[in-house]
C-alpha cells in the first residue's frame, strides 16, 4: 500500500554549493518584500500607494495613518505570519511522516480547529481571541492526536492521510451542520471557514506571534532530529534519536502554529501541502538545503510568498468591495489545487503494485449470512424510514397509501417521505457502487469519487445550473452534475491516463480537482448568493429535502445499469484489481476495460450527487467494509458494499429527519458523522491485525 | 460488525411487529363545502385558489410571521420559532405556534400534521419543497425582498397575505399607520434641521479576529425607509439584488462622509453580533473616524427585525428619530 509514499529522496551530486541556496533564500525574501509592499496599498479604503508612503513617514492626515497601521499593516503581517507557519508546519510533518501529503489540511488540524471555533460559535459565547485561539489549539491537537493515535505513530504513511481525512470530512460535516442549525450565530463562520487575512488591528498578530515564535524555535532545536529521520526509523533509533518522540514534538508544534494560523486567519488551504512542496526541488539542486534546519525557513518564505500573493492577486482582480467578500483561502485553495496537478504530472510515479490487503477469506456460509442479514436491514431501514419522521405512521396507513385510500395527511406525508427514502437508498447504493468500482480500477483504498474530485464535480456542475437557472427539473440537474463529473474525471483520468493510471499520480491530481471544485463552488456561492450560504449549504450537505419520485429516476436508472455491468464483468474487476500483471498476462486490455469501469463510476457518482447531493464517506467505507467481511471477490464485495451503502446512506437519513426534528440535518452530513466512527474503528482494527 | 448488523435487523424486525397494521389516521376522506372561495395571484404568479378565509396558517420566513401577527392572525406553525423570539420582539408572538424546523428546510411532516388552510411560504425555498408544500394546503408563495423596491414589496406581501385572510381592513391600517409613522418621522427629522442628513445603517459579525460589514444600501428595506425619512444613504457600496446588502470592512467605513450619522442593531443574545459596542472599541481605525469621534453612532434597540414587515419599520422609525433627535 505505498500509495502516498514519497519517492525516495536520492541526493543527485552537489550541484552548486551554499552560495546558491543563500542566493535563492535571498530572491525569496525579495519577493515576499515585493508583494508585502503592493499588499498594503490594496484596500477598501481610498489609501493607494502615495499615502501608505507618507503614513510610513509620519506625514499623512490621522485618517490614512490608522488605516495604514490598523488595516493594511496587521492585514499584511499576519499574511505573512500564517503563510511562514503554515508552511513550516507542512515541511515538519512531510518530514517526520515522510508523506508528501502530510499537512495540517490532511491531518485533520484544521478541521478540528474549525469545529472547537463552531462549537463556540454556536453556543453564542464570544472569547477573547487568545481563549478561541486556545479552543483551536485544543481542537486541532485533539483532531491531530486521534489520527496519530488510530494510524500509529511511524507505521503507515498511507494510513496517517486516510485516517486524516476521513476525519476531516466527518469533522467538517458536524460543523457543517451547526452553521445550518444556528445560521445567526455562526453567521460569517462559513466565510471564515474559507481563511481571511484581514485582521481588526495588530492585537491579533501580536498575541499570536510569541505562540508562534515557541513553536518556530522548538522545531528548529528538534530539526537535527528530523533529519535523522528521513533517513527511516530504523536508521534514526541507530543513530541514537528517539523517533517516538521526536514524531510526538514535532506533531504538537506543528498543531500549535497551525492553531495559531487558523485563528488569526481561518483554514488557509493547503499552504502547508504546496510551500514545502514548491521548496522540495531546491532540495535536490542545492546541497545547502538538505537539512531541516535550513529546508524550515525557506518553506516558509514560500508560504508566505503563496499567501501574500494570492492576497495581492485578488485584490487585483476583483473590486475592493467584491474581494471583501472572496477570502484569501479560496484563492490559495485554488493555487493548491493546480499546484497540486502539476506536482503530480512531474512526479516520478514508483509505486508499483501493491500487496492485496492481507484478509482471511470468510466461507460461503459466512457470506450467505452476511448478505441475508443485511437485506434484512436494508428492509428494515426502508420500513423505518417510511414510518418514522415528525409524524409517526404504522404499517397499516402505509398499506391505505399502497391502495390509494389513504387519508389526506397520511398520503400527502407518504408521498413527500418515500422519495426522499429512496433518493438515499438508491445514492447510498449507487455511490458504493461506484466507490468498490473505482477502488477496484485504481487499487487504492483512498479512491472514491469524492476523493477523486468526481463529486466535487458534479456537484459543481449542479451548483451552477441551480444558481444560473434555479427552475432546472431533474433531469437538468442530473445531466449538469454528470456534466460536470464528466469534465473532471475527463481531467483527472486523463491527466494521469500516462502510464495506466498511476496510483500517486490519480489520487494526488484527484484531489487537486475535489479541492479545486470545492474552492469554485465558495467562489460561486460567495460572488452569486453571499446572504444564502444556508441555501447553497442544504444543497451541498447532501439532502434529500425536496426530492421527488422523478428527481429519483436517474439514478435509480444507472444504479440498474451499474449493477448489470458490475455482475456481467465481475471476473475482470478481480482481474484488475489484483495488479498490473495478471490482467496482461490473460490478455485482458488494461486500459481500456478500467476506462470502462471509471466511466460507469462516474456516471453512478453524478446521479448520486444530483439526487441527494454530494455525500462523502459512501464510496470509500462501503467497499472497504464489504472487503473486511466477505474477502476481495467482486461476486461477493458487489452485492455487499451496494447494500452498506444503501444501508449506511438509509439509516443516515432517518437520524437526520428524526433526530432534531422538526429540523433537520442533511443525509450527507449525518453520513459523515456515522462513516467517520465506523472508518476509525476499521484503521484501528486493522492495524491490530497487523 | 456482524453482530451488530443481527441486532440491527432483529431489532427492526421486533419494532414492525409492534407497529404493524395500525392506523393514525381513518382511511377514507370525504368530500369538502365549497362557500366563499377567494382566488389570488402570487409573487410568482401562481394562481391560488382557497375556499374561504385562511384561520390555520403556517408561515416558513419571519417577515411573513410578522405580516401575519399585524394582521391579527396567530400563525400555527412558524419556522425557527427561538430564532423569532430573539430577532423580531418588535411584533412579538401572542400564541405559542408549532416549530416547523429551520427557515431553509421546514419540515413536511410537521406541516402536514397542522392541516393548515394555508401555508405562506418565502419563494427562497426550493421549488421541488414548494411542489410538495401545495399537497397539503394552498400555497402562497411571496417574495421575501425585491431592492428595485422593497417597501412597496412589504405592502404587496402584506395585501396578499390579508386577501387570503380575509383581513384587509387591517392591512389598509397597517399601512396608513406606517404613513403616519413616516409621515411623523420625517417631520421630527425636519424640525430638527435633519432633513437630508447622511445615514449609514450597517450590521455585522464577529468571527475570531476578523470584523465583516453589512452596509443597508438604498436598495434595503433600511434604506429604503430611511429614504422616505428626507435621509441620504451615505454607502456607496453596491448591494445585492434581492436585499440590498453590501460587503465591507472597516477600512470601508472610511469612505463614508464625515458628518454621517451611523445607526446599528445587534443583539444582545447573540455576542457575535455586535461588532461596534464590542470588538471595534480598541480599532485604531473605528476609532479615529470623523463621526465615531463625534459620536454620531447610534445603536438601536434589539429586536427590530431589519428584514420585517410595517411593525418593525415603525419601531426602526421611532428607534432612529429618537437617536438623531436625542
Amino acid at each position: 500500500m505505498a500509495v502516498t509514499e514519497a519517492p525516495p529522496v536520492t541526493r543527485p551530486p552537489a550541484a552548486a554549493s551554499r552560495t546558491g541556496a543563500a542566493a535563492v533564500t535571498a530572491a525569496l525574501v525579495l519577493l515576499v518584500a515585493a508583494l508585502a509592499v503592493v499588499d498594503i496599498t490594496q484596500g477598501t479604503a481610498a489609501v493607494g500607494p502615495g499615502q501608505v508612503l507618507k503614513a510610513l513617514t509620519g506625514q499623512a492626515d490621522p485618517g490614512d495613518a490608522s488605516v495604514v497601521i490598523a488595516s493594511r499593516l496587521p492585514r499584511m503581517a499576519a499574511g505573512i505570519l500564517v503563510g511562514v507557519v503554515l508552511g513550516i508546519a507542512g515541511a515538519v510533518l512531510q518530514a517526520v511522516s515522510r508523506n508528501v501529503l502530510a499537512s495540517p489540511d490532511t491531518l485533520a488540524v484544521n478541521a478540528g480547529s474549525y469545529l472547537a471555533l463552531g462549537l463556540v460559535g454556536a453556543s453564542g459565547v464570544s472569547l477573547p481571541l487568545l481563549a478561541s485561539s486556545g479552543v483551536a489549539f485544543a481542537g486541532g491537537l485533539a483532531a491531530a492526536a486521534v489520527v496519530l493515535a488510530l494510524s500509529g505513530l511511524g507505521t503507515g504513511t498511507v494510513r496517517l492521510v486516510l485516517a486524516g481525512t476521513a476525519l476531516a470530512l466527518g469533522l467538517n460535516s458536524v460543523t457543517e451542520g451547526l452553521l445550518l442549525l444556528f445560521p445567526q450565530q455562526t453567521e460569517g463562520l462559513y466565510q471564515w471557514n474559507q481563511g481571511s487575512i484581514g485582521q481588526n488591528g495588530f492585537d491579533g498578530v501580536l498575541q499570536m506571534l510569541p505562540v508562534a515564535l515557541i513553536g518556530l524555535v522548538g522545531l528548529l532545536l528538534v530539526a537535527r532530529r528530523v533529519d535523522a529521520l528521513a533517513l527511516g526509523d530504523d536508521a534514526a533509533r541507530g543513530l541514537g534519536v528517539p523517533v517516538r518522540a521526536t514524531r510526538v514534538t514535532v506533531v504538537v508544534l506543528a498543531a500549535l502554529l497551525s492553531a495559531a494560523a487558523v485563528t488569526l486567519a481561518g483554514p488557509i488551504g493547503y499552504v502547508g501541502l504546496c510551500a514545502p512542496a514548491l521548496v522540495r526541488p531546491l532540495a535536490r539542486r542545492f546541497r545547502g538545503f538538505v537539512r531541516a534546519r535550513a529546508v524550515l525557513p525557506v518553506a516558509g518564505l514560500a508560504g508566505a510568498g503563496l499567501v501574500l500573493g494570492s492576497d495581492v492577486l485578488l485584490r487585483a482582480l476583483i473590486p475592493a468591495d467584491t474581494a471583501v467578500a472572496v477570502p484569501t483561502g479560496v484563492v490559495t485553495s485554488l493555487v493548491g489545487a493546480v499546484f497540486l496537478v502539476v506536482t503530480a504530472l512531474r512526479l516520478r510515479d514508483t509505486a508499483g503494485a501493491d500487496a492485496p490487503d492481507r484478509l482471511r477469506i470468510p466461507s460461503r456460509t459466512a457470506f450467505l449470512v452476511t448478505v441475508t442479514t443485511l437485506v434484512a436491514a436494508v428492509v428494515g431501514i426502508t420500513l423505518a424510514g417510511v414510518l418514522l419522521g415528525d409524524s409517526k405512521l404504522l404499517l397499516g396507513d402505509v398499506a391505505n397509501w399502497v391502495q390509494g385510500r389513504a387519508g389526506q395527511t397520511v398520503s400527502f406525508v407518504l408521498d413527500t417521505r418515500v422519495p426522499r427514502v429512496l433518493a438515499a437508498l438508491f445514492a447510498g447504493a449507487a455511490l458504493a457502487l461506484a466507490g468498490t468500482l473505482v477502488q477496484a480500477v485504481t487499487r487504492n483504498p483512498l479512491a472514491e469519487p469524492g476523493v477523486l474530485g468526481v463529486s466535487g464535480g458534479a456537484a459543481l456542475g449542479a451548483v451552477l445550473l441551480v444558481t444560473t437557472l434555479p427552475a432546472a427539473g431533474s433531469w437538468g440537474v442530473a445531466g449538469a452534475a454528470f456534466g460536470g463529473a464528466a469534465l473532471a474525471s475527463a481531467i483527472v483520468f486523463g491527466l494521469s491516463a500516462r502510464g495506466g493510471y498511476r496510483q500517486n499520480r490519480l489520487v494526488l491530481v484527484g484531489i487537486g480537482m475535489a479541492a479545486g471544485s470545492t474552492a469554485l463552488i465558495s467562489l460561486l456561492i460567495v460572488l452569486t448568493d453571499p446572504f444564502n450560504a444556508v441555501k447553497a449549504l442544504t444543497w451541498l450537505s447532501g439532502s434529500t429535502y425536496g426530492r421527488t419520485m422523478p428527481d429519483v429516476l436517474p439514478v435509480a436508472l444507472v444504479l440498474a445499469l451499474g449493477l448489470a455491468v458490475a455482475v456481467a464483468r465481475r471476473t475482470e474487476l478481480d482481474l484488475v484489481s489484483l495488479d498490473e500483471d495478471t490482467p496482461r498476462l490473460l490478455g485482458l486490455g488494461l486500459p481500456r476495460a478500467r476506462l470502462g469501469f471509471l466511466v460507469v463510476g462516474v456516471l453512478l457518482a453524478a446521479t448520486a450527487v444530483a439526487s441527494a447531493g454530494t455525500i462523502g464517506f459512501v464510496g470509500l467505507v462501503a467497499p472497504h467494509a464489504a472487503r473486511a467481511l466477505v474477502g476481495r471477490r467482486h461476486v461477493r464485495v458487489v452485492p455487499v458494499a451496494v447494500l452498506l451503502g444503501a444501508a449506511l446512506v438509509g439509516t443516515a437519513d432517518l437520524l437526520g429527519r428524526t433526530v432534531i426534528a422538526p429540523a433537520q440535518l442533511g443525509a450527507g452530513l449525518m453520513t459523515a458523522v456515522i462513516g467517520t466512527p465506523y472508518f476509525l474503528y476499521l484503521l484501528v482494527r486493522s492495524r491490530r491485525a497487523t | 460488525m456482524r453482530r451488530l448488523l443481527l441486532t440491527a435487523a432483529t431489532t427492526t424486525a421486533a419494532a414492525l411487529t409492534l407497529a404493524a397494521c395500525g392506523t393514525t389516521e381513518p382511511a377514507a376522506d370525504s368530500a369538502k363545502k365549497t362557500s366563499g372561495a377567494i382566488s389570488l395571484t402570487d409573487s410568482t404568479g401562481a394562481k391560488v385558489t382557497l375556499d374561504g378565509p385562511a384561520k390555520k396558517v403556517v408561515a416558513t420566513e419571519w417577515n411573513e410571521v410578522e405580516s401575519l401577527l399585524t394582521l391579527g392572525v396567530d400563525p400555527v406553525g412558524v419556522a425557527d420559532v427561538k430564532g423569532y423570539k430573539t430577532w423580531d420582539t418588535a411584533v412579538p408572538l401572542k400564541n405559542e405556534p408549532k416549530d416547523i424546523g429551520t427557515r431553509g428546510e421546514p419540515s413536511m411532516d410537521t406541516i402536514a400534521s397542522l392541516s393548515p388552510d394555508l401555508i405562506v411560504a418565502s419563494s427562497d425555498l426550493p421549488d421541488a419543497a414548494v411542489k410538495q408544500l401545495r399537497k397539503i394546503a394552498p400555497v402562497l408563495e411571496i417574495k421575501s425582498a425585491d431592492a428595485s423596491d422593497q417597501i412597496g414589496q412589504m405592502f404587496t406581501n402584506l395585501d396578499l397575505i390579508a386577501k387570503a385572510t380575509g383581513t384587509t381592513d387591517k392591512a389598509k391600517t397597517a399601512r396608513e399607520n406606517f404613513e403616519a409613522k413616516v409621515a411623523e418621522g420625517r417631520k421630527a427629522l425636519a424640525d430638527a434641521k435633519l432633513d437630508g442628513t447622511d445615514i449609514a445603517f450597517a450590521d455585522g459579525y464577529v468571527t475570531s479576529n476578523q470584523v465583516s460589514l453589512r452596509p443597508y444600501t438604498d436598495g434595503s428595506l433600511i434604506g429604503s425607509v430611511n429614504k422616505q425619512l428626507g435621509l441620504k444613504n451615505a454607502w456607496k457600496v453596491k448591494g445585492d439584488p434581492a436585499y440590498g446588502l453590501g460587503t465591507t470592512d472597516v477600512e470601508g467605513l472610511t469612505a463614508l462622509p464625515e458628518d454621517v450619522q451611523f445607526a446599528y442593531i445587534g443583539n444582545d443574545d447573540d455576542k457575535s453580533s455586535n461588532p461596534f459596542s464590542g470588538q471595534l472599541k480598541k480599532n485604531a481605525v473605528w476609532t479615529s473616524l470623523p463621526f465615531v469621534k463625534a459620536d454620531k453612532v447610534h445603536r438601536l434597540p434589539d429586536g427590530i427585525w431589519m428584514f420585517g414587515g410595517p411593525g418593525s419599520m415603525e419601531a426602526y422609525i421611532d428607534a432612529l428619530v429618537g437617536a438623531l433627535t436625542k
